[in-house]
């Protein structure tokens, strides 16, 4: 429940802290950090158009799309605090229940019938697809490391020892800051502050949304950024009391912030087509990953 | 009342049923071919759940002059099965009545699909009934017919013809490798008897053999490389008997692997992780075909290759756990392959319905040539995005239930089958991953090119809502799908009662299944239900909040662009181009164009068009056969079309076994 709390809190300002530090980062004082969610109220106020080539599909997909995040969110432990939901194997859920809403997403693009948005669904498609495998490595690999299944027990029996553990809190730190902004669409594999439809992943998809569902839309997005931030604080924080992991949880999350800020503002997009490599490659980083548990574990004597 | 008086009602009721199929008028012909299925399937239930929730049933015939003893067993297994077989099979002729109706002027044509129906039906039962190796072969032999004949109903048409005899062709192969290995066991143990097989496992090298069965059930299930018949015969088929094919006769190959896992006695290790890789290269090449092809029937067929592969890295767990002594594995493994069964059962049927019934609506098949069927059919839209969503294992649906138990297999297996496994565990790990993700492209892409944005073609009849009676079962299988997805907990404790049961007696050290996990699985359909709370709060918040705000319509905005076209829409190739592009190597793309050349001041007309081959059969299988034809041509003068030498070649045959029998040859 604690967690659950949190992440909301986190999401309210986390894209403000990106936006802020872009905009020092560029040399510009930027606006405040809750200039996003006040942008987004304003939507939840403004009246929407649809295309009339559109079904109920694109009714309902926003809703199912931000229901699914809160879904994710409620198996998100805080280190040794359980998340609402939790049983062996959750971060399956986890996943597949991120995907319920991703697979919406994508007919709700394709529901439009316009060209540009089938161009973003199917790279939207694509990418999000090369992502899973190293999620689930990564997964695969702890719950080899400690015994468990579920995030929360993972999360509250990772400690680290050796050199070896060092090196691999590093990579999954690594892995899961690439996973999310793959997840996110953001730099290096997409830009959302570009302006030519045809090299948006994300952006385009949601082109023809309008009013309360942009403004959902783009809250999710908040929300999901929040979410891998709190998977990535929860990396370190083990079997800490609470007045421990509060204050980790937030450093993390603005330290997160602020470095998905300076990603994008240091880092140029990759070539479109080279971009699925790229994150077939993070695989192998978890595939990494795995052979140093298996070290740890002195499975190679 | 024994069961025993059931033996010959389970024989007769289908012969009952075709004489009066064929004695009856013709409009009523495919209702009483549907009431005989419902007879049938309750006559075959009562044992089955008998055999289910109690002790298993058996049945000798005895003193056959030919086979000797028949046996017919109805164990926890068979029962499953013949339970699988029901549904789908009701479901289908209900569904076939409707679908049916649009070629009532073939009349003769349609009898005979009819009379077919109930042998096809029937024959696989009687496959999950008989452990006897002769009658078994025959029954087997009977289900590949009748089924050939159902496929071949559009007979007239060459390419249906075609895929019939393919497919009629490699069953036949499977069947010389299942006979083979049959009369191997009998030459060893002397009995065709199934146990007399597990005599053979216990004294001899398991491996061999079990490939021998493992290819010729595998011809079935559609392991690759043995695959190609089913994109060529699914698409080629009624709808409906693509439904029950794709739903059941495909499984049966399952249910010969599952026997003859159960009866093995040693090398379980090395027999699993074979099983293993080749379910992880099934699944994964299945659904990337799947992935690519317009011909959504065909999309539909290599999806269900890749199921194939996902129950077939289920049973390969289930051995190593068998091989490690891990009950939980064995357990895990085997509960997630026969669950995925059943789930893959209900929502392929579901998607080859609703595909049918896009198909009876606008007469093609390629996705290219539609769009924006959902506004014209939104029930049948509805079927098929939950099918799809089923088959790419999301939750609330039931696919999901069934990977999660492999997941968690695979996790279990990465702690406990040792370090020269491990490395398949981690691969089958993010295999399963892999495959989820381009099935969730697969279906996006289906989903979104039939049924979403505008049509791209004008059709020649406007598109209808199918009739209700062809919606019915889609329904109903829709509720079961839910029933799954929602409380797990009771199919789950069905398919362990059925592993336990198979479990040796040996591997009794390792631990049973953990309670949290019964918890966890439980827990999916609780969630489950909150998910659809939440997406339904979300909504009804969303509609109450945007109630007075003002809505209008307009064009889908073309980023400046004011006159898009239907033709300008995405489609469904270039959704899937990328993926194809990056892996060329495996799906091969054959595109037709004829470059302009350098000299060409003034380029003519030229048409450009491209489609996928098949990797196995343009590089494995097209070359075998070509190199077999090239040699057997010098034979041809045998086969001239001389009957009068036909019969010396029987005459001769004769001779000569008579003379090795003087002989002491033979």
């Amino acid at each position: 429940m604690i967690s659950f709390i949190l992440i909301i809190l986190v999401s309210l300002f986390f894209t403000g802290i990106i936006v802020r530090t872009k905009s020092i980062t560029s040399g510009r004082k930027g606006p405040g950090i809750f200039q996003p969610m006040k942008d987004i109220f304003r939507l939840f106020k403004k009246g929407s158009v649809y295309s009339k080539t559109t079904s109920f599909i694109f009714q309902i997909a926003p809703s199912i799309y931000i229901a699914s995040i809160i879904m994710a969110i409620m198996v998100i432990p805080l280190g040794q605090y359980k998340g609402i939901i939790s049983f062996d194997g959750d971060f399956v859920f986890f996943a597949y229940v991120l995907g319920t809403g991703k697979f919406f997403s994508i007919i709700s693009a394709m529901d439009t019938g316009s060209s540009f948005e089938g161009m973003g669904a199917s790279r939207e498609a694509l990418f999000s697809m090369f992502a899973e495998p190293a999620f689930f490595i990564l997964m695969g690999s702890f719950s080899l490391l400690t015994g468990h299944t579920s995030f929360q027990e993972i999360f509250a029996s990772l400690h680290f020892g050796s050199y070896i553990s060092y090196i691999l809190g590093a990579l999954a730190t690594f892995v899961l800051v690439m996973i999310t902004m793959v997840e996110n669409s953001r730099m290096p594999i997409d830009d959302p502050k570009t302006h030519l439809e045809l090299t948006m992943v994300h952006e385009v998809m949601i082109l023809d949304n309008s009013g309360f569902d942009l403004g959902m839309i783009l809250y999710a997005t908040n929300l999901k950024f929040a979410m891998y931030g709190a998977l990535i604080a929860n990396l370190f924080m083990g079997s800490f009391p609470l007045y421990l992991t509060i204050p980790i949880f937030f450093i993390i999350q603005v330290l997160f912030a602020i470095t998905v800020g300076i990603l994008e503002s240091f880092t140029a997009r990759f070539r479109m087509n080279h971009n699925a490599q790229y994150i077939l490659a993070l695989s192998s980083v978890s595939l990494l990953i795995f052979l140093g548990v298996l070290l740890v574990l002195k499975q190679f004597s | 009342m024994t069961y025993s008086s059931l033996a010959p009602l389970i024989l007769l009721l289908p012969i009952a049923g075709m004489i009066s199929i064929s004695l009856v008028p013709h409009s009523i012909r495919d209702k009483v071919n549907f009431v005989f299925v419902v007879l049938i399937a309750a006559i075959t239930s009562i044992p089955a759940v008998k055999a289910l929730t109690g002790t298993s049933i058996d049945i000798l015939i005895g003193n056959n002059v030919v086979f000797g003893n028949i046996s017919i067993h109805i164990d926890k297994l068979s029962s499953w099965f013949i339970l699988i077989i029901n549904l789908t099979c009701i479901n289908g002729a209900f569904y076939g009545m409707g679908y049916m109706k649009t070629y009532g002027q073939q009349k003769a044509n349609l009898s005979m699909h009819w009379i077919v129906f109930l042998l096809f039906q029937s024959s696989m039962l009687w496959v999950c009934m008989a452990q006897n190796g002769l009658a078994f072969l025959i029954v087997w032999e009977l289900m590949s017919i009748s089924s050939f004949l159902l496929v071949i109903f559009e007979h007239k048409n060459n390419a249906t013809l075609r895929a019939g005899i393919n497919y009629l062709v490699q069953m036949h192969i499977g069947v010389l490798f299942l006979s083979a290995a049959f009369i191997w066991v009998y030459f060893s143990e002397g009995s065709f008897e199934f146990s007399a097989i597990g005599k053979f496992f216990s004294s001899n090298p398991n491996v061999w053999l079990f490939f021998l069965f493992f290819a010729g059930f595998g011809i079935k299930a559609g392991f690759i490389p043995l695959h190609s018949w089913l994109p060529q015969a699914h698409p080629a088929a009624p709808s409906h008997i693509s439904g029950v094919m794709s739903g059941v006769i495909v499984k049966l190959g399952i249910y010969g692997i599952l026997r003859m896992v159960f009866l093995l006695k040693q090398d379980y290790m090395v027999i699993g992780e074979i099983v293993i890789t080749v379910s992880l290269l099934t699944g994964f090449y299945g659904i990337l075909n799947a992935s690519v092809h317009r011909d959504f029937k065909k999309m539909l067929a290599y999806c269900t290759i890749e199921n194939i592969g996902i129950i077939g890295i289920g049973i390969g767990l289930g051995l190593m756990g068998i091989g490690r002594g891990n009950n939980a594995l064995i357990i895990l493994g085997f509960a997630g392959a026969l669950l995925h069964t059943l789930n893959h059962s209900l929502f392929k049927s579901l998607l080859f319905f609703s595909a049918g019934s896009v198909y009876q609506q606008t007469h093609t098949r390629d996705m290219e040539k539609l769009g924006g069927l959902i506004h014209r059919m939104p029930q049948t839209a509805m079927f098929f995005l939950i099918g799809g969503m089923a088959i790419g294992g999301l939750p609330p649906f039931n696919g999901f239930v069934s990977e999660f138990l492999l997941y968690y297999a695979v996790l279990l297996g990465i702690k406990s089958v040792g370090i020269v496994y491990i490395t398949l565990m981690a691969f089958s790990l993010a295999g399963l991953a892999l495959i989820g993700g381009i099935s969730m492209l697969t279906f996006t892409k289906g989903f979104g090119t039939i049924f979403l944005g505008s049509p791209r073609t004008a059709l020649l009849r406007q598109p209808e809502e199918v009739s209700l009676g062809m919606r019915l079962p889609q329904y109903f299988i829709l509720t079961i799908m839910l029933s799954v997805g929602l409380f797990p907990g009771f199919y789950f404790s069905v398919v362990n009662e059925i592993v336990s049961g198979f479990i040796p007696a040996t591997s009794s050290t390792g631990m049973l299944i953990p309670p949290s996990l019964l918890n966890g699985i439980s827990s999916i359909g609780r969630f489950g239900v909150l998910f659809l709370l939440v997406v339904v709060l979300i909504y009804l918040l969303r509609n109450s909040f945007t109630r007075k705000l003002p809505v209008s319509t307009g064009l889908t905005w073309g980023c400046g662009y004011t006159a898009p076209t239907p033709r300008m829409q995405y489609t469904g190739k270039s959704f899937s181009k990328s993926l194809g592009k990056l892996l060329h190597f495996v799906i091969i793309e054959k595109p037709k164009y004829k470059e302009i050349s350098a000299g060409e001041i003034f380029p003519a007309k030229r048409t450009h068009s491209s489609h996928y081959n098949d990797f196995f059969v343009t590089k494995v299988i097209d070359r075998i056969v070509d190199r077999l034809l090239y040699s057997l041509n010098y034979f041809k003068f045998i086969q001239n079309g001389n009957i009068q030498l036909y019969i010396l070649y029987g005459a001769f045959f004769i001779l000569l076994i008579f003379l090795g029998t003087i002989f002491n040859f033979i």
